[in-house]
């Protein structure tokens, strides 16, 4: 990303754009493109100063972009469903998370979250086309997520238990990526299990197999 | 229903002045015919037709809500 700054003289623009884009002036990458010169006496014809600060990392501009793009699309999909809803977005490590309220029904989760992934896969979609940077987008509503996150942990560790007891490999039913995510992430400190995903495609089966 | 579709479609093509959408109403199932550019059909469709499926996924989302069933039709 390139700005261009001016000043009386090379230092004055130079500190123009520190402040503008909140960078120490050593921080700052620059070319002077006019000098400028003081004219006579400092008064006629003098030239005003020009450099052109080239920022490496553009990434806060750029996120602000995703976060707004990433909501409109969101709120623009929203009101054509139509549901009343207010999204909130934020953003969380590197991730947008934007967060639907007002639907009570469930009716933009869906079965499983089924819904709130397609939505979530969408926005995905038209903020990767429009960016150059990969963004990932987080969808959730009513804490959905985070409450499935719970439920799944819960289940991996039941399961967990069970192939120890029974002293064979169990598997769950067919998740999507993300779910099967956290069930390995949950097991994978118990050092008498292994966890493997079976299967083809998008929803693959983890089979949790006691170690002997 | 239709605006929902062609909202959609029109963010994710390359060429959203060559997205139609037609609706066929029906007095339960309405059917939605959307065309694209030719070179834009992939990107409807996705890998694994996983961008199409979640299009549908929305469109039945939003067709219970007024308590019909909707189709979503990808012309060639």
């Amino acid at each position: 990303m390139e700005y261009e700054f001016e000043g009386k003289t090379t230092e004055e623009a130079l500190e123009n754009a520190s402040r503008e884009l909140a960078l120490q002036p050593e921080e700052l990458n620059f070319d002077i493109l006019e000098p400028g010169s003081a004219g006579i006496f400092g008064l006629v014809g003098g030239k005003k100063a020009k450099i052109k600060v080239t920022l490496e990392k553009p990434e806060e501009t750029n996120n602000e972009n995703g976060i707004q793009l990433a909501r409109e699309a969101l709120e623009k999909i929203l009101e054509l469903i139509p549901v009343e809803t207010t999204v909130n977005a934020e953003q969380t490590d590197g991730k947008i998370a934007l967060s639907i309220e007002g639907d009570k029904s469930g009716l933009l989760i869906g079965r499983r979250g089924k819904t709130l992934d397609a939505l979530q896969y969408i926005v995905n979609k038209i903020v990767n086309k429009a960016l150059d940077k990969k963004t990932y987008v987080v969808v959730d509503s009513e804490n959905y997520r985070k409450r499935r996150e719970e439920s799944l942990t819960q289940l991996a560790l039941k399961m967990g238990d069970k192939a120890k007891k029974i002293k064979k490999p169990v598997s769950t039913n067919l998740m999507n990526p993300h779910d099967r995510r956290i069930v390995h992430l949950t097991l994978q400190e118990d050092i008498d299990l292994d966890t493997k995903s079976r299967g083809d495609g998008l929803l693959k089966k983890v089979v949790i197999i006691p170690k002997k | 229903m239709k605006d929902l579709i062609e909202c959609i479609a029109k963010a994710l093509v390359d060429e959203p002045e060559a997205v139609r959408v037609n609706e066929i109403e029906g007095a339960q199932t309405s059917v939605i015919e959307l065309a694209v550019a030719k070179d834009d059909i992939g990107k409807i469709i996705g890998k694994q037709g996983r961008t199409a499926r979640a299009i549908r996924t929305i469109l039945s989302a939003a067709s219970t809500k007024i308590k019909k069933r909707s189709v979503l039709e990808i012309l060639e």
